[in-house]
Order: structure tokens, then C-alpha cells, then sequence
């Protein structure tokens, strides 16, 4: 943690507001894609970001700083979500007709089939991910979402690095059990493409 | 799948997600090239990452989060007025005593009477013997049993799983 | 003067009940046992504990697959890897008085808690956390301390 980021920080658990604000103008963004990441739904994400930033505001005389503030907030911005998905009650199963998901004009560019497999792909990917249990959904958020290291992810999680690679091997496992008809789509896919790549390779190597 | 790929297959995800060593990632990308099938688990990998992250990076790329300061602005406010409001109240319930000259040997007593009762306590009751040794318990997957016994001292605590969780576990 | 005597009187509460410091730590002794009706084993390095296991289960074999003695010192995390991937129990030190030591301990499967626990171990005193099934049997984890 920056000097900066200490003395922001510090000004914030003495009530400073601007420094809430600093906070937020550097954070809110990060937030929003964990919030995203459990709920996947624009209105309910905002519900938590809205939220998370209060619960800083109140609890942040609580950090001691023995782990990064980022680290911190995170976790803060998890159990927010996981919190308001419960609250909320709901199978996030979305169709085809709810709002944004099917732009008209959008259809005539890219095709109509290719936009239906890729919201169909999208709806089966949330309900896939709303099926995990909370740990291994936060696992996956945090390293194929938002990129944290083991490291970072132990300290969100408030667990070893070994509970990490646990909650993130099955998490996946678990995803891709749930998913394997697009996967086994994917992988026909690249098996053609493959095949041929061998074929080139057999051909430079005639040619050598 | 070889023997190589069993190996390989350990730390197959720890390179895919670029924590592994320099040993290990020599291992792996020597590996790589001559195995079809772990290329192919390492794609489906990265097309699970894809499909998880494109929405969220879409949906914070057309997010202009309007309004979302101002609400937060606001419900600080909202809890500020009701946080200091209860502060008050218990402000006056205390203030009358700091008014009286007598709070400073009404305070030196406490002190005193505390100090004296926390040695009592602690001779009454020593190495917590009537204390539970569970102090709290969570499962959110089995059943759970606690018993206790005295003479041996043990204390058992006792997880029925239930059936369908062993079969997720082969 | 207020914050005087308020910091005197936080002082005298904190001197009783408060941890020592980080230097402070507890030997904690963790055994991982296989409980079975496969045979009629009973593991001699469990010994001293054939009396209490006879007492409680009706197993008819024991068999030690893992002795881990440890310092613990507050709260550092320490993880006992099970036989199976994906299976380990987290244990932390988050108390520690005179005469007792309070142990977090999680055991976890495939990245789920199974059990989150807090317990407070005494002298003499062991906890036996066991039925997670293993194979032909279950297994459990004995955990002591020595003060």
C-alpha cells in the first residue's frame, strides 16, 4: 500500500468524506465487476456498489491494515453480493426478452444465430455459476474475472493458498461439468482446426 | 493419458493461471507440445475464463454508474442522523455523573472493585473447567453431534454425511 | 482526566483478559486415524488412546495415517492435508490464557466447509472430530495440546 493510498485511507476512518470519495473514484469500478460477477444483473450490481461503499464508510475504522486495503474491500464487495443474491431470494434465470439482451440493430451486423448461441451461452453460464457453492463462485470470481493472485485470494478469503487451488480446481470442475455441451462444441471446433494444423506441420516437415 | 500427463495434469491449472516456477513451466510447455489432450483441457479452460469474464468486462465497459455517489452520499447521510441521534441519548444518560465532583473517587472504587472481584472470579473458577469446550459450531453440509465425556476428557464432535454426498465425492 | 481514567481502567481489564503476545505459542498435537470394522488392528502408536476410542465407537480397527505435531502460534493458519485431494482441515490459534487454548478449525472438501468449529482445549482434555467416510471406514482427527 502507497503512502498515498495510507494517508487516503487514514482520513477516511477519521470521517473525511472526500477521501470516501477518492476511495470510491479508484474502487468503484473493481467493486462493480465482483458485484457483476455474483448477481449479473446491471440494477442489482449498483444495489451493491451502493452498499458496499456505505458499509466502508462505517466500518473502515475496523482496518488495521495487516492485510491490503484492496484485499479488504473485496471481500467486503463478495459478501455484499452473496448477501443481497440470498436477500433477493431469485433464480437469476433471465430470458431471451429481458431488457438489453437483444439489440435489433445489433442482429443484422453480426448474424442472427451467432447473437442467439451467445446469449443462450450467457444464460446458461449464470446458472451455471449461481449452482456453485458460494466459496468456489467467489474463487473463480476473483482469479478468471478479476485476475487476483493465490496470494491476494488467501487474503480475501481469510484462507490458505491450498483452500484457494481446492475451491478453484472443483469450482471449475464443477463449471465445466455444467457446461460440457458448449465445451465438447468448442473442443469438435478445434479438433478441425487442429487436425489441420498437424497436417501443415506434416507438410513442413515433408517439405524439410 | 500418459504417465507424463498425470504429472503434468497436477500442475496443468497452477500454470494456466501463471503461478507456477520456472521448473514447473519448463514441465509443462515441454509437455504441451506433444500432447493433444492436455492442450485441449488447457483451451477449455481458457473458453471457461472467457465466458465468465466478456460479460462483466462488457457490462462495467457500458456502465457510466450514474447517480451512484450521490445515493451513497446520501445513505451515509440518512445513517449519520440516526447514528447521532442514539449517540446523544446515550451521551445525556452519562454526562450527569462527570458534572459531580464525586466521580473521580466513584470511578477510583469502581476500579478498585473491579480489580479486587476479577482475582475471585478467576480463584472460583480456575482452567475453565465448567466452560464448554465447544464454543460455537457451523456445518452447513452434515449433521452434526457433540458429546462430551469427563473421565476420559474428551469431547467428540461427530459429522453424518448424508448419502448422496458420497457419491459426489468419488 | 476522563481518558486517564478510562485508559487505567481499560488497563486493568486488558491485563486479565487479554492474549499474551505474538510471541506466544501452544504445541498442538493433530492424528489422523482410520476407523474401521476391516479387520482387528489397532495401530500400536495409538496406544494410549485405545481406551478412550474403545470407549466411545464400536470400531473394530484403528489405524494411524498421520501424527502432526505443531507449534501454533496466534492466529496463523496452519493446514492438515487429508489423504484425499481436495480434503484438509485448517486449524488456527485465535486464544490463548494460562491453562487453555482456543483452536479454530475448519475441515474442508473440495473447497467447502464441512465444519467450521471453535473449541478450547485444556490440559488433558482431546477432541475427536470425526465422520467424513474414507475408504471402508471414516476418518478422525484427534487433536491435543500440550501447555
Amino acid at each position: 500500500m502507497n503512502s498515498e493510498e495510507t494517508e487516503m485511507i487514514s482520513r477516511c476512518q477519521r470521517g473525511d468524506q472526500e477521501a470516501l470519495k477518492e476511495i470510491f473514484d479508484k474502487y468503484h469500478k473493481k467493486v462493480y465487476r465482483i458485484a457483476y460477477g455474483v448477481v449479473r444483473q446491471r440494477e442489482e450490481a449498483l444495489d451493491v456498489v451502493q452498499e458496499v461503499f456505505i458499509k466502508l464508510f462505517r466500518s473502515i475504522k475496523d482496518f488495521k491494515g495487516r492485510s491490503h486495503f484492496y484485499t479488504y474491500l473485496y471481500r467486503m464487495a463478495m459478501n455484499t453480493a452473496i448477501d443481497h443474491k440470498r436477500k433477493a431470494g431469485k433464480q437469476f434465470m433471465s430470458s431471451l426478452d429481458e431488457e438489453g439482451s437483444f439489440e435489433p440493430s445489433e442482429v443484422a451486423e453480426k448474424g442472427p444465430e451467432r447473437i442467439l448461441l451467445q446469449k443462450e451461452l450467457e444464460e446458461k453460464v449464470k446458472l451455471a455459476m449461481d449452482k456453485l457453492p458460494d466459496e468456489q463462485r467467489a474463487a473463480l470470481i476473483y482469479r478468471d474475472v478479476e485476475g487476483l493472485s493465490y496470494q491476494e485470494m488467501a487474503e480475501a478469503m481469510g484462507c490458505s493458498i491450498g483452500t484457494v487451488m481446492s475451491r478453484l480446481h472443483y469450482g471449475r470442475k464443477r463449471l465445466q461439468e455444467s457446461l460440457k455441451d458448449y465445451v465438447k462444441l468448442q473442443a469438435q471446433g478445434r479438433g478441425a482446426s487442429t487436425a489441420e494444423g498437424l497436417d501443415e506441420a506434416g507438410k513442413e516437415g515433408e517439405d524439410r | 493419458m500418459t504417465n507424463s500427463c498425470s504429472a503434468v495434469s497436477k500442475v496443468l491449472e497452477k500454470y494456466f493461471d501463471q503461478e507456477v516456477t520456472g521448473e514447473e513451466r519448463f514441465l509443462v510447455e515441454g509437455h504441451l507440445q506433444d500432447c493433444p489432450a492436455c492442450r485441449d483441457a488447457l483451451k477449455s479452460m481458457e473458453e471457461l475464463r472467457t465466458w465468465m469474464r466478456v460479460p462483466v468486462d462488457e457490462a462495467v465497459r457500458k456502465e457510466d454508474f450514474p447517480w451512484v455517489w450521490q445515493k451513497i452520499e446520501r445513505g451515509i447521510r440518512l445513517q449519520e442522523q440516526r447514528s447521532w441521534w442514539q449517540s446523544l441519548r446515550s451521551w445525556l444518560d452519562v454526562t450527569p455523573l462527570f458534572r459531580k465532583k464525586v466521580w473521580i473517587p466513584a470511578v477510583a472504587t469502581i476500579v478498585v472493585l473491579l480489580f479486587i472481584s476479577t482475582q475471585i472470579i478467576f480463584k472460583q473458577t480456575p482452567s475453565y473447567q465448567g466452560a464448554s469446550v465447544v464454543e460455537y459450531l457451523e456445518s452447513p453440509t452434515c449433521n452434526v453431534m457433540v458429546y462430551q465425556l469427563e473421565e476420559p476428557k474428551v469431547t467428540v464432535i461427530w459429522m453424518f454425511e448424508g448419502p448422496e454426498e458420497e457419491h459426489t465425492t468419488t | 482526566m476522563k481518558r486517564t481514567v478510562f485508559l487505567l481502567t481499560a488497563f486493568f481489564f486488558l491485563s486479565f483478559f487479554s492474549i499474551p503476545t505474538a510471541s506466544a505459542q501452544v504445541q498442538v498435537r493433530i492424528r489422523v486415524i482410520l476407523a474401521s470394522n476391516v479387520g482387528q488392528i489397532i495401530d500400536p502408536s495409538l496406544n494410549d488412546m485405545h481406551k478412550e476410542l474403545g470407549s466411545l465407537f464400536n470400531f473394530t480397527s484403528y489405524r494411524l495415517l498421520r501424527d502432526e505435531p505443531m507449534n501454533l502460534v496466534p492466529n496463523r493458519t496452519v493446514t492438515v492435508q487429508g489423504r484425499r485431494p481436495g480434503r484438509l482441515m485448517e486449524v488456527t490459534l485465535v486464544g490463548l490464557h494460562r491453562d487453555n487454548a482456543q483452536l479454530k478449525i475448519r475441515v474442508i472438501r473440495e473447497g467447502v466447509d464441512l465444519l467450521n468449529t471453535q473449541v478450547r482445549l485444556s490440559p488433558g482434555r482431546t477432541v475427536l472430530i470425526g465422520g467424513p467416510r474414507y475408504g471402508e471406514g471414516v476418518v478422525i482427527f484427534a487433536v491435543s495440546s500440550r501447555f
